[in-house]
């Protein structure tokens, strides 16, 4: 293949990853915190998804005015998820907490499938977003460059927020050890819902690129993503913000350059992510920049 | 028998000899439609007592059983299509050479075959997964679930891809569910009340102590996976053989919901727990059917709200994890309430 | 007063009962779940069909029993015994998808109930099989339709496929499509497999691109033809795009949006142009219950099976006799139902023409017939 068409394929896996990325921090710090692994997460992504349709199509918002309810709404859903669901189990072994997880994942499916049907939906895309840009004999739409640059943007952030805000100190002190902050007077249920808020306004972020790039909101499209998303916390290192977005771009970009090579492996691209997660669970399975959880207690 | 079964022997028998005849006179006095229903409950105590091993007992949350149902199923459906079966029905390319080695004329040997590649599949898992402990085993079990889906969809001189197999000789019937998931129940209760079963459950309350004290957890948590899918991987062939058709679309993480949801009813750890959650489940669903038509409450009709059963069941088990997390059994046996508690107290 | 009323009512209840009977009809479709929206799409033409035709010809009043199997092999299984068992319906319309309706025809064939399925359209469903029959054309005589036309009509010599492993019916399509377009001389020049799922198939597109076919042929359903669509005309292939029936639903145009200006596909009938007196009977009566007069195929398909049925039924002494129905409903010669002219043969399969359609400002329009 010609190098015009890899530099092409690469570009959009990029835009892929950033999108797995996204998801993939959220689920990474609420790991960190909770030893959770937030099932339902994948969801919020639809959930961010339906609002920003909702808001543009139904309320007739413009598109940032719509982006910003998806991203409050979800962070919101985020936080009473959390209050309802995983508060009342902080004492109870991780297996209820697991189970409970993948309840309310599957009940936010369900649900959205009553309420609006299994039909996808269209999204309406902003112009914006739909440019098509042509350099050299690459085309492309501008979404493919936003999607990664934003990510970026919000990577910077987040790290911004962990490492020179009181409250990053108050998170990352919780995920080494719980109990000692508590001991320090610190309300540890108000930062798991500040963790909650960012880690769900994020995946909301994602749903809305999400729909952006591929235009058909269902009630199913979260599933996938978010498993991927899971995948790509772990190989990054789960526990590290960086390693999740990093862990997203790796296996996005997979995606679409390996079937761009070998497009005869077309029905296997679900399988990549997992075949990751199981070599790194083999050989380093505290991911690309992770530290190991079970060691830090002691 | 079971052993470290409270209760004289005569009462085991006689408990045996109620559940034979009741098989024998559902076979032959019930319509085909009740017979598919207890069919399909015979065959789902199989999965989730099973299931529940791994999951209550030994305390590992894992969400393998559609992978391993799926193995047992196909294995045991290529080993009793015969030649001609094969030759019409691999549609989209010719049946590999493999495919046609393979076949047998008995059912047993076929629901073996299935539940013994499950087995193998759960053993080479078990390395990958059993080195890191706890909610990794959930991600990647239900990734290889997804991986088994794939791998079907995409080998179709094997599994003949999307389409399946079909005309699959029908040999279930209730003797063989219904004795099978007699099996089934004896032999997990035998490994519960055995000293592996003992080990599982330190590992499942404390495995830090567990391994001070000797245990080689690894070992253990292998067996019981490994038992587990080859009890699925049964269930997987008996359901292939009532549906007399196989294809991937059966097998995706809603089978696991279910059994999650069944064994978290029953009560995780709890055998009896998980055959009375199962007879309240898969009977259920058929009773609950009227929650996808139109109800009518008090003079106002709602509309038919299909899936509305699967709205439900998820809030099921929220609530039961919030508030009822020891389900209906807890961690006991249905027998245990029978055990010492002779004239003096009653229970 | 309460008396005399009850009185009254019971009265009236035991005559009618003792004139007409009620004789059950299942219908077992995906209402829930992953493909719900062609289950819904389909019971609205046989529950249209059901109120325009509520009688037999004796006076027995049908009544059609609907079960969700959620598109679920399990739940058709207990669905289907369910429906003969304890209704005791003497046929059953379903179940869309050909792996669900194989499912309802091998346990159907014991109890002798005949099956009549709207659009499952897998070559082997009626293998071998004596109570099933379909109102839909296969995916051989549709993949060859395409072919021919696309050959013969369009003079588009290489052609591209882009097939959805996932799907038995994109397999099957593409495998008679292709069989008959190289037997006319087509080339094929690239060979795409997905995913149904699948959202992303720019690597796909840039395949495509440097292959440079003529065409490229879609078996696939809207979800995924919509977003390839989109992402062509986005990466700048801007070939002439076909699919079967899978896309011929109105979601298509609006989730593929402008991208599908052009797009061909082919489709059992056209309400612009209604094959049959029937036909527009059907057409008015739904723009009167529903006040839209974009009928999707499949709801017209749904309504044929109920009329199929039905007719059979007329033609029985006894119509409970399901072995009498399902030997009338394969003796159906040049009935008009809804979406075309039928006319059934002893394997039940349907001998019906296709109708080949393009997108045109945001609109399936109607571009030709082939007959068998």
């Amino acid at each position: 293949m010609d190098y015009v068409t890899l530099l092409q394929q690469m570009i959009n896996g990029i835009s892929l990853g950033s999108m797995y990325a996204l998801v993939a921090i959220g689920y990474t710090m609420v790991y960190g915190v909770l030893r959770l692994i937030n099932f339902a997460h994948g969801d919020i992504l639809m959930v961010g998804a339906f609002l920003g349709f909702f808001g543009i199509s139904v309320l007739e918002l413009p598109f940032f005015a719509a982006a910003l309810l998806a991203i409050f709404g979800s962070a919101f859903l985020g936080i009473l998820i959390d209050k309802v669901a995983y508060k009342p189990l902080r004492k109870a072994p991780r297996i209820s907490l697991l189970i409970t997880a993948i309840g309310v994942s599957f009940f936010l499916e369900n649900s959205f499938n009553v309420l609006f049907g299994g039909v996808p939906k269209a999204f309406p895309v902003p112009d914006f977003a739909e440019q098509i840009i042509k350099v050299a004999s690459l085309t492309f739409t501008t979404a493919a460059f936003i999607v990664p640059i934003v990510t970026l943007i919000l990577l910077g952030v987040i790290l911004l927020i962990l490492y020179r805000t009181k409250y990053g100190v108050a998170i990352r002190a919780l995920a080494f050890d719980s109990q000692t902050v508590e001991l320090m007077g610190i309300d540890a249920n108000l930062i798991f819902s500040i963790v909650f808020a960012l880690g769900s306004a994020l995946a909301a972020v994602g749903g809305i690129f999400w729909a952006i790039n591929y235009p058909a909101v269902e009630p199913m499209m979260g599933v996938m993503v978010g498993l991927k998303a899971f995948a790509a916390a772990v190989v990054g290192g789960i526990g590290s913000v960086t390693g999740a977005v990093l862990g997203g771009f790796i296996i996005g970009f997979t995606e679409v350059v390996v079937i761009a090579f070998f497009p005869e492996l077309g029905g296997y691209k679900d399988a990549f992510a997992f075949m990751f997660l199981i070599l790194v669970l083999l050989f380093k399975p505290t991911g690309i920049l992770g530290y190991d959880f079970e060691k830090t207690r002691f | 028998m079971i052993k470290g079964f409270a209760g004289r022997k005569g009462v085991q028998l006689l408990f045996y000899a109620l559940t034979i005849w009741f098989l024998w006179f559902a076979q032959t006095t019930l319509d085909d439609y009740s017979i598919r229903v207890l069919n399909n409950i015979a065959i789902f105590i199989i999965l989730a007592v099973s299931y529940n091993l791994i999951n209550g007992i030994t305390g590992q949350l894992s969400l393998e059983p559609n992978g391993f149902v799926a193995i047992g199923a196909y294995v045991a459906t290529l080993f009793l299509l015969d030649s001609d079966a094969l030759e019409y029905q691999y549609y989209l390319e010719d049946p590999s050479s493999i495919v046609l080695l393979m076949h047998t004329k008995s059912f047993i040997i076929a629901l073996l075959a299935g539940g013994a590649a499950a087995t193998f599949a759960a053993m080479l898992l078990s390395f990958p997964v059993f080195r890191v402990r706890g909610d990794y085993l959930a991600i990647v079990t239900l990734g290889f679930g997804f991986i088994i889906r794939i791998l079907a969809i995409n080998n179709p001189q094997i599994t003949n891809g999307s389409l399946g197999l079909n005309d699959i000789p029908d040999h279930t019937n209730l003797y063989w569910s219904g004795g099978l998931a007699m099996v089934a129940v004896t032999v997990i209760l035998n490994i519960i009340y055995s000293k592996y079963g003992r080990a599982m459950k330190a590992v499942r309350d404390d495995e830090d102590t567990a391994i001070a004290m000797g245990v080689n957890t690894f070992k253990i948590k292998t067996i019981a996976f490994s038992t587990s899918a080859f009890m699925e991987g049964v269930g997987g062939g008996l359901l292939a053989c009532l549906l007399t058709s196989v294809s991937p679309d059966q097998f995706t993480f809603f089978l696991t919901f279910q059994l999650l949801i069944i064994i978290v009813l029953g009560g995780l750890g709890s055998t009896t727990g998980a055959i009375i959650g199962t007879i309240l489940v898969i009977g259920g669903a058929e009773w609950l059917r009227f929650l996808d038509e139109p109800m009518n409450l008090f003079g106002w009709t709602s509309p038919a709200l299909p899936g509305m059963r699967m709205v439900v069941f998820s809030i099921i088990l929220i609530l039961v994890m919030l508030f009822a997390r020891e389900g209906i059994m807890g961690k006991k046996e249905l027998f245990d309430y029978f055990k010492t508690k002779k004239p003096k107290e009653k229970k | 007063m309460k008396k005399a009323s009850s009185l009254a009512v019971s009265i009236a209840l035991l005559s009618s009962l003792a004139v007409a009977k009620e004789i059950k009809i299942g219908a077992v479709m995906p209402m829930s779940g992953a493909i719900a929206s062609y289950g819904q799409t389909a019971y609205e033409g046989v529950k249209l069909a059901n109120e325009m035709q509520p009688t037999l010809k004796n006076g027995d009043t049908i009544k059609v029993i609907l079960v969700d199997n959620k598109g679920d092999k399990v739940e058709t299984s207990t669905a289907t015994s369910r429906l003969i068992n304890s209704e005791g319906v003497v046929g059953i319309l379903g179940a869309l998808t050909s792996t669900n309706t194989a499912q309802v025809i091998s346990i159907a064939e014991k109890s002798k109930i005949p099956v009549v399925a709207p659009a499952a359209t897998n070559d082997q469903l009626t293998t071998k099989k004596e109570f099933a029959n379909r109102v839909c054309f296969m995916d051989s005589f549709q993949g060859e339709v395409v072919a021919n036309y696309a050959f013969n009509d369009l003079g588009l010599k290489n052609a591209s496929l882009v097939i959805d492993q996932a799907q038995v019916y994109s397999i099957g399509l593409a495998k008679a499509f292709e069989q008959t377009f190289k037997a006319n001389g087509g080339k094929i020049v690239k060979k795409i497999t997905v995913s149904s799922g699948d959202k992303d198939y720019k690597a796909a597109v840039s395949q495509i691109k440097s292959a440079n076919p003529d065409f490229i042929f879609l078996p696939v359903y809207h979800p995924e033809a919509s977003m390839f669509a989109r992402q062509a005309k986005q990466a700048g292939l801007d070939v002439p795009m076909f699919s079967g029936d899978g896309v011929s639903t109105p979601t298509f145009v609006e989730l593929g949006g402008s991208a599908v200006e052009g797009y061909m596909f082919t489709d059992f009938f056209d309400p612009e142009f209604p094959p049959t007196e029937k036909s527009k009977e059907f057409i008015n009566e739904y723009k009167k219950s529903t006040g839209k007069s974009d009928i999707a195929s499949f709801t017209a398909l749904g309504a044929d099976t109920y009329f199929l049925l039905v007719d059979a039924m007329n033609r029985c002494e006894d119509p409970t006799d399901s072995v009498c129905v399902n030997k009338e409903i394969k003796a159906t010669r040049n009935f008009e139902g809804v979406s075309g002219v039928l006319n059934l043969n002893e394997k039940g399969d349907a001998i019906r023409s296709a109708v080949i359609k393009e997108i045109k400002d945001g609109k399936p329009v109607y571009k030709a017939t082939v007959n068998p």
